[in-house]
């Protein structure tokens, strides 16, 4: 193959090159540029030294996050729960995708699919309210309920075993719509020879499904999961913060790095802090997603984002 | 060739990049300060300094920004003009972002004048960090007026590493603490009204628990309880800065100690539990968002210094609402509760300061600037204010600018409130600087143990606000609280804020 060089390529492709140009832009400028702030984790950031003019201190920001062995206690919760809402939400995605696909009446279908879409348009603070007034002592839907029955009263925010399926559950809620929608445009992309054939060889709908819907879209699933898996470290901070407010008898089972961070550094403004627990992440994000691409790779090669 | 091609390409990209960056730097900087040849028409000399420029100031104050902003700015904006040929634009950061915006206008390098600081905004930290503009020399000269009028106390507040950096409010304020309450529901029964003790207060919740069911006896939700600040506060002692550090005013050389070293916390957590049970705050507190459970009617009491007394009284007049103070040693919160700094990219900070000594040192000045245009926004009645249309503007968010002579009570405000300033004023004197008052000067600096104290107030948070509330067991509970400030650095922050309290005692001995 003969290679050409970068301006020849240029010539030659021009349009696609003007295309790509804006993306690139983009990346560079919201992804790589902001990453010069990571030096913020090694300084002891002056307001007016500006960030490169501060003073370096080393790992002292970092010290904090381990101080009072938080550190991996809160790391520990945050890949848990990523793991626990990636199966649930992504399982539950696909099931719902595969329940839409094969359904028939074209109204009864959207208004389904309408449904259980709409929870992703509700804020998390409102859903926070949600919960308080499900599960609040005094006033709580579900205690009322349990005492209509003529049972005990629960306090369930003081036991914080539950707490992590009560999150997987509201997070499984608000996204299993919007995650549907990927896998159901990757279904209705399968051939329909494929399914015709199959109804002549006499198979029924769950051997359908099992031999011929997911076996189509494994792709998608697997390009989901890198993508999901890349996030595996950011705890989504609203959802957290908006569900458990400050209450510290749930912090044990419920804290994220995300919240952690936000809850220590409210009150001494320290930046160098805060880009510390970013830089933590980062990194441990990056070797995950190295470590969990170069498996697929192996496994199946196609299937590996890059 | 290839190679110096692509590496030409590569940096006319980066070079391209670096302009786009630098130039929204200085753009947004631009439109806050900007020097224009003066008009000619005002005077040119006030208080001996050259003022012939006129100049734009930009101050930024933290409150969501009123509907009228712009006719109240305009109206200030004629006096300012005509005695010191400047103009002043009030940005508002709004209370939903605060958290985050207002550190942040120090990191971005704006270019602005004047900022309202306070304790609650992290003065000092932001301060050591380098966010405002030194004042050591500007601020005499130039608020010559505002100078004079600070008290020692005061002054010795506004430092930071020895170097003033802020300008505290005139306006003392209380270390008060003790329930607003209602009294109507409790009207018919044989409550005897008495309220000076916890006990008393105690015995309000119960009558208020029988009397009105439906009603949350104590108002406590998400932001935590305040009773451990009024029990210890009750017992004459005074709290540092986090909420976790207190000590002994009646000492002669006070040790500090927290919680679980102190010799009453059992009874006190022994008495939360007894109120938790009897169900005078809600079991799942922690958790809800609504901070205006009072306000709404929905509780009986609440927790509160002085200054949201009139404000609940003059919204429900029908209540009787009344206050109680439950604090044994009243003294003046540091005046670096409401405080104006000048920001360290200011351009102007000479005129800026003019500014404020005339805002804080002329009634005619302080009202256009604090209250707004008056008929319109404000009447006086009886040296009281009312406030025409709360809903435009509610006043200026800028509360350090108040004086005690200047600042005037809310009309309709409650009978007793002069009386009960009064005497906080009387005790303050009998002190003699003696008691709390002799440590409302002492300013922790946490810069060499920021790292555990972060991890302490965290902490505190997830462990003492359950404690507190009898949400956890009060023994166990307790012990793990200990362990847990223990292994988060506790000990050094004791002996890094005793060094620095030794040190202040020692400097006040000096003098």
């Amino acid at each position: 193959m003969k290679k050409h060089g970068f301006v020849y390529e240029f010539k030659k492709n021009k349009a696609l090159f003007f295309m790509v140009a804006p993306t690139v832009l983009l990346v560079l400028v919201m992804s790589y540029l902001p990453m010069s702030g990571l030096v913020l984790a090694f300084k002891n950031y002056r307001f007016d030294l500006g960030v490169f003019g501060s003073e370096w201190n080393g790992l002292e920001n970092f010290r904090y996050l381990f101080q009072s062995g938080a550190g991996w206690l809160i790391t520990r919760n945050t890949i848990l729960y990523n793991l626990l809402n990636l199966i649930t939400s992504q399982g539950l995605a696909i099931v719902v995708a595969v329940i839409i696909s094969e359904l028939t009446g074209r109204i009864f279908k959207k208004i389904t699919q309408s449904v259980i879409f709409l929870p992703y348009f509700i804020s998390w603070v409102i859903v926070g309210t949600f919960v308080f007034n499900i599960f609040n002592y005094e006033t709580g839907v579900l205690n009322n309920i349990i005492t209509a029955f003529g049972g005990e009263k629960v306090n369930v925010y003081s036991m914080p075993g539950v707490w992590p399926w009560i999150i997987c559950i509201f997070n499984a809620w608000k996204w299993v719509g919007y995650n549907s929608i990927i896998y159901i445009a990757a279904i209705t992309s399968i051939d329909a020879e494929c399914y015709e054939a199959a109804d002549i060889d006499g198979a029924n709908v769950f051997q359908k499904i099992w031999y011929i819907t997911f076996p189509s879209i494994r792709p998608t699933i697997i390009t989901m999961l890198l993508l999901q898996v890349g996030r595996i470290l950011r705890g989504d901070f609203e959802m957290f913060y908006q569900i458990v407010g400050n209450n510290g008898q749930l912090y044990d089972a419920t804290d994220v790095i995300d919240t952690y961070v936000f809850r220590s550094l409210l009150t001494n403004s320290n930046f160098g802090m805060t880009a510390a627990a970013t830089f933590y992440q980062s990194v441990l994000c990056f070797i995950i997603i190295m470590v969990v691409n170069q498996i697929v790779k192996k496994v199946e090669a196609d299937y590996a984002l890059f | 060739m290839k190679r110096t091609i692509r590496l030409t390409a590569l940096l006319l990209v980066a070079a391209l990049l670096v302009c786009a960056c630098t130039a929204c730097g200085t753009g947004k900087g631009k439109a806050s300060s900007e020097d224009t040849p003066s008009s000619g028409a005002a005077s040119s000399e006030a208080a001996g300094e050259d003022i012939s420029k006129k100049v734009e100031l930009s101050m930024y104050v933290v409150s969501d920004r009123p509907v009228v902003q712009d006719q109240v700015e305009e109206n200030y904006n004629k006096v300012f003009e005509e005695k010191l040929n400047c103009t002043l634009k009030v940005n508002w950061i709004g209370w939903a972002e605060y958290k985050n915006k207002y550190p942040l206008l120090f990191s971005s390098g704006e270019v602005f004048d004047m900022a309202y600081t306070s304790t609650w905004l992290n003065f000092s930290p932001l301060a050591r960090k380098g966010a405002f503009k030194e004042l050591d020399e500007l601020w005499p000269k130039y608020a010559p007026k505002n100078y004079e009028r600070q008290s020692e106390m005061a002054l010795r507040q506004s430092k930071v590493n020895g170097h003033s950096y802020c300008i505290p409010t005139l306006l003392g304020t209380y270390s008060a603490s003790g329930p607003t309450y209602r009294t109507d529901i409790l009207e018919g029964t044989d409550w005897d009204g008495k309220m000076e003790t916890i006990a008393d207060y105690e015995e309000f919740l119960e009558y208020a628990k029988e009397a009105a069911p439906e009603m949350e006896p104590y108002n406590v939700y998400q932001s935590g309880s305040d009773m451990d600040e009024v029990y210890m506060k009750s017992k004459g002692l005074y709290g540092l800065t986090g909420g976790f550090l207190w000590l002994d005013p009646s000492e002669e050389k006070p040790q500090v100690f927290t919680y679980y070293e102190y010799g009453d916390t059992p009874e006190f957590l022994t008495m939360m539990s007894r109120w938790n049970e009897k169900g005078f705050f809600s079991k799942s507190a922690l958790s809800d968002t609504d901070s205006q459970k009072f306000r709404g009617g929905k509780a009986a009491s609440r927790i509160t210094n002085l200054d949201a007394y009139p404000d609940e009284y003059i919204r429900h007049p029908e209540w009787g609402v009344k206050y109680a103070n439950l604090v044994s040693d009243v003294s003046n919160l540091p005046f670096t509760q409401d405080a104006m700094a000048i920001a360290s990219t200011s351009k102007n900070p000479e005129r800026a300061l003019m500014l404020y000594d005339l805002i804080t040192s002329d009634q005619e000045v302080f009202n256009a600037f604090y209250y707004g245009v008056e008929g319109v926004n404000y009447k006086i009645i009886d040296g009281q204010i009312e406030n025409l249309a709360p809903d435009d503007f509610v006043y200026s968010a800028c509360w350090s600018a108040r004086t005690p002579e200047f600042d005037m009570d809310d009309y309709g405000s409650p009978a007793d409130l002069p009386d009960i300033r009064a005497s906080f004023d009387s005790h303050i004197e009998e002190m003699k600087g003696e008691g709390s008052q002799k440590y409302t000067g002492f300013v922790m600096d946490t810069a060499a143990i920021e790292t555990e104290f972060a991890a302490c107030q965290n902490v505190h948070q997830q462990y003492w606000w359950p404690l507190e509330l009898a949400y956890t067991d009060a023994e166990s509970g307790l012990q793990e609280y200990e362990e847990k400030m223990e292994v988060a650095g506790i000990e050094r922050i004791r002996e890094e804020v005793q060094r620095q309290l030794d040190e202040y005692l020692d400097s006040l001995k000096e003098k």
